[in-house]
């Protein structure tokens, strides 16, 4: 194995906080190599270093092929080969995939400067065939293509004008927009960019997706490098406990059997988008997870029972009470609450304080004779705060200041505070860490014992085994399959997912 | 709550952002109080006029009150993430309408003074119209209004200026003094007329449903992100509606302050009054709170105006320029601040979210001029 980038001893402080201790490691070219740790460990800031967005402590050195390599200035960066694809992609929807690509490194021109188009598609083409993606159609625009090719194209761009080169590309949480399926197409093409020599940084939350993809990996805790192994000498709890520190209890939730109680949520007939007449019924203190593979309707589900996306057709009770299913101000008020799947574009307000987060679906409980009172209020969130352990400095710290886990958790308290007959949550634990999601899966656990009929929807099978009372499979906008007991176990939800497809190809 | 959680807290342990000597000092949220502070000690010293109430003082605050309305009817819906360039145009028909109206009928003052504000009204309703449900950009569409309203006016009243329309009982109304305060000793006299107690209650008016009420907690968080609002039941199409209504309206009291205190109407009144307006919200966003403000804002008009007046002091001949300059350049400024803060209408990335918290102050974000609820609307209606 040929050593690509060495670093050695980075460190990287910042006022009250050392996000970077002693920092080593060494990439080669041809290998994968996985960065994993929990937010904050300071995998963020290595790469932001490398990208030369953070300027290191002295006393750090860096080699790369050979030649020292300046740290903390991206253009030098650049010229050496370290390319990026960020966790947004940094791609234009409006433009189609031969301007994204040339957005990098420019167009190709014909003497005196006009664009050689023929010659920038054929290129873009080239690219991504190279990736296994050559059925993007390149002159249409990005924001229409699917989540995989998005990410192609972004990967086709880091790896336009050093074709011949063996460098590096760093990746972060590539997959984090990824539906599940789709993340074997990217795999895919991270394998052929290997193959080329290139060196690949991958740094992803999900230690599944390590195993799959990685050749080594180094875990990070605290700003400190706790271990750098070959993947094949550890297993995925291995992993985990160098991350935290130690073993993580992974507890069966769903403590208590159901009493059968009427209520709860029920559907009938709903239909729209992907979804086709589908029934559900899930009981007071009943907790039903969805899954189901892209396209099978799973996306569809959480928006078309909570009016976030108003449905052709059907009928959503709340506790025996029909909704008019058109807006979620009228689900809210009909008893439901829920989490959107994407925390940042649906959830949060980013400058808004953890108290305005938290109190904004139900403003009004605090508005008494013509007044706000902000100091009840600040103490019931208090309260909430302690009870779902959001780790915040203070109730009026702004909430992009919280980790992802902890933004999470108030969008939790959000909707606890409604005090909801029915609970909808949508992908409830994407993009947080392993500790914040056990504690996220013990509060839909607490929400159903005090009496709400929890949906979950998910991609993240081993979570819906953990915590549900019922599984529920969705392929073609309809359940196929239902999971309950014993038989709930990850394998058979996944088999089940998986044979789904094939009936839908048929 | 297990011991992998508050391993998990601690790593992601948000630091406060260590203090800088300027924010110590308040020299950020504070600037607009230094700043005046700065220009009575330097025209204070060199012009004699300057700290007098006959000679500045009275002038700044009672002209003032005017674009202070107008700025105030910037920042309700600019709260809300919508613009409204439309505030100059309808004080101007608020004026115009009331001037002719006691110019031509022999209707009390007080019925045009209601009709003017009525119009207003349907104006702000047509804006909501426009923006809500035609899904117009509201940039584009306030704009639009504004060379609509002009041609109105010029049907309305097809000349230059008008005066001496209204009858004393109505000029009383607005500017008969609440107190009147004799200076020992000298023949000088301090008093302040009614029309700045209205402004002041309009001020407070705006400052209660903003802090106060649940609409207002509303209002911000459409501004902040109208889709996480929307999924949290906040009507987000009613909330931008009723902040062009309320616009709308605060614009044409401003015209009837200005007809309380000059009596007059002239065809170069009221949009040229915009550019001070915007600049002074965008300013005011960066004061006292770190987000848009009522006291805030009126800190913002103060203090330019007290700017401007000692720049006409000090350099009588000079003026016709400098004060164009003075309130571009301090418009860029405040909105170069403003953005920089994160304050106003920044691009959303994902950036602003990432998992990780940055252990440091978040880096300037380039503004640019985006209508998140016209976007919300846009990606609904798809």
């Amino acid at each position: 194995m040929s050593k690509l980038l060495e670093v050695r001893d980075l460190t990287k402080t910042f006022p009250g906080q050392v996000a970077l201790k002693s920092f080593d490691v060494v990439l080669a070219a041809g290998r994968t190599h996985a960065l994993v740790g929990q937010n904050g460990s300071g995998k963020s800031t290595f790469i932001k270093i490398l990208a030369g967005y953070h300027q290191p402590d002295p006393g750090s050195s860096a080699e790369l092929a050979g030649h020292p390599l300046y740290l903390g200035d991206g253009k030098a960066a650049y010229r050496a080969g370290i390319r990026f694809v960020h966790q947004d992609l940094g791609l234009v929807d409006g433009l189609d995939t031969v301007d994204n690509i040339a957005m990098g490194v420019g167009y190709v021109t014909h003497r005196g400067g006009r664009i050689n188009w023929k010659a920038n598609t054929a290129q873009a083409r080239d690219g991504l065939e190279s990736l296994g993606f050559g059925n993007i159609n390149v002159s249409r625009p990005v924001g229409s293509l699917a989540p995989s090719e998005r990410t192609a194209v972004a990967l086709a761009r880091s790896m336009r004008g050093w074709e011949d080169h063996a460098h590096l590309l760093v990746l972060d949480e590539p997959t984090a927009s990824l539906p599940g399926d789709d993340v074997e197409r990217l795999f895919n093409a991270i394998r052929i960019m290997k193959e080329r020599g290139v060196a690949i940084l991958y740094v992803s939350h999900h230690i599944d997706e390590v195993f799959a993809i990685a050749d080594d990996v180094t875990v990070l805790r605290d700003g400190q490098r706790v271990a750098t192994h070959s993947t094949s000498e550890l297993d995925h709890e291995g992993v985990i406990e160098l991350m935290i520190g130690h073993r993580l209890e992974r507890t069966q939730h769903k403590s208590r059997a159901l009493v059968g109680a009427i209520g709860g949520l029920r559907v009938n007939g709903l239909s729209g988008g992907a979804i086709n007449n589908l029934d559900l019924v899930v009981q007071p203190g009943e907790i039903v997870g969805v899954t189901g593979i892209t396209g099978s309707g799973r996306e569809m589900l959480a928006p078309l029972i909570t009016g976030q996306t108003p449905s052709d057709a059907g009928r959503v009770e709340v506790a025996g009470r029909a909704v008019k299913n058109y807006s979620p101000d009228d689900s809210i008020r009909a008893g439901m609450a829920f989490v959107p799947a994407d925390r940042a574009t649906q959830g949060i307000i980013p400058l808004a304080s953890v108290t305005h987060n938290m109190t904004l679906a139900d403003v009004r409980r605090n508005w008494r004779r013509g007044l706000l009172r902000h100091k009840e209020e600040t103490v019931e969130c208090v309260e909430l705060i302690e009870r779902l352990s959001v780790k915040t400095s203070s109730p009026a710290t702004p909430i992009t200041a919280l980790s992802g886990g902890n933004q999470q958790k108030v969008l939790f308290g959000r909707s606890l505070r409604l005090q909801p007959t029915v609970l909808v949550l949508d992908e409830p634990t994407s993009g947080i860490d392993v500790a914040a999601k056990e504690q996220i899966l013990l509060l839909i656990d607490q929400a159903a014992q005090e009496g709400a009929a929890v949906l979950v929807v998910s991609t993240d099978t081993d979570e819906l085994v953990r915590v549900a009372h019922r599984i529920i499979i969705l392929s073609g906008g309809a359940i196929v399959e239902e999971f309950t007991g014993v038989d709930m176990t990850s394998e058979n939800v996944e088999k089940a997912q998986l044979r789904s497809t094939k009936e839908g190809d048929q | 709550m297990t011991s992998a959680a508050v391993v998990a807290d601690v790593a992601s342990n948000d630091k406060a952002p260590k203090m800088s000597w300027a924010s110590k000092f308040g020299f950020d949220r504070f600037s607009g109080l230094y700043l005046i502070a700065a220009f009575f000690v330097f025209f204070g010293l060199t012009e004699n006029n300057y700290l007098t109430w006959n000679g500045s003082i009275e002038f700044v605050l009672t002209e003032k009150v005017i674009v202070s309305m107008l700025a105030l009817a910037f920042l309700v819906p600019l709260i809300t993430g919508t613009f409204d360039l439309s505030i100059g145009a309808n004080m101007a028909l608020c004026l115009v309408i009331v001037n002719k109206m006691a110019l031509e009928t022999n209707l009390p003052d007080g019925v045009g003074a209601a009709v003017g504000m009525a119009a207003c009204l349907v104006i702000g309703v047509i804006n909501g119209l426009i923006v809500v449900k035609l899904r117009v950009n509201s940039f584009i569409a306030t704009l639009g209004m504004s060379q609509v309203i002009a041609a109105l006016i010029h049907k309305i009243h097809d000349g230059g200026q008008i005066t001496k329309a209204f009858g004393t009982e109505y000029i009383n109304f607005g500017k008969k003094a609440i107190f009147t305060f004799h200076w020992p000793g000298t023949h000088s006299e301090i008093s302040l007329p009614y029309y700045f107690l209205y402004g002041l209650i309009v001020a407070f008016a705006v400052w209660y449903v903003l802090e106060h009420t649940p609409v207002g907690r509303h209002m911000f968080a459409t501004g902040g992100n109208p889709e996480a609002a929307r999924l949290s039941g906040v009507k987000i199409d009613r909330i931008a509606w009723g902040s062009l209504i309320a616009s709308a309206a605060i614009a044409g009291f401003a015209g009837l302050i200005y007809s309380w205190k000059f009596g007059t109407y002239s065809n170069s009144v009221g949009p040229p009054l915009l550019f001070t307006a915007v600049g002074a919200a965008f300013f005011g966003a960066s004061q006292l709170k770190g987000r848009p403000n009522v006291w805030g804002t009126l800190i913002a008009v103060y203090t330019l105006a007290f700017g401007i007046k000692g720049i006409g002091l000090r350099y009588p001949r000079q003026v016709d320029w400098m004060q164009p300059m003075f309130e571009g350049l301090t418009l860029i400024l405040a909105v170069a601040l403003a953005s920089r803060l994160g304050i106003v209408k920044v691009a959303r990335r994902r950036s602003d979210v990432r998992n990780e918290p940055t252990p440091e102050p978040s880096h300037p974000i380039p503004a640019d001029i985006v209508d998140p609820i016209a976007e919300t609307l846009e990606s609904r209606s798809q």
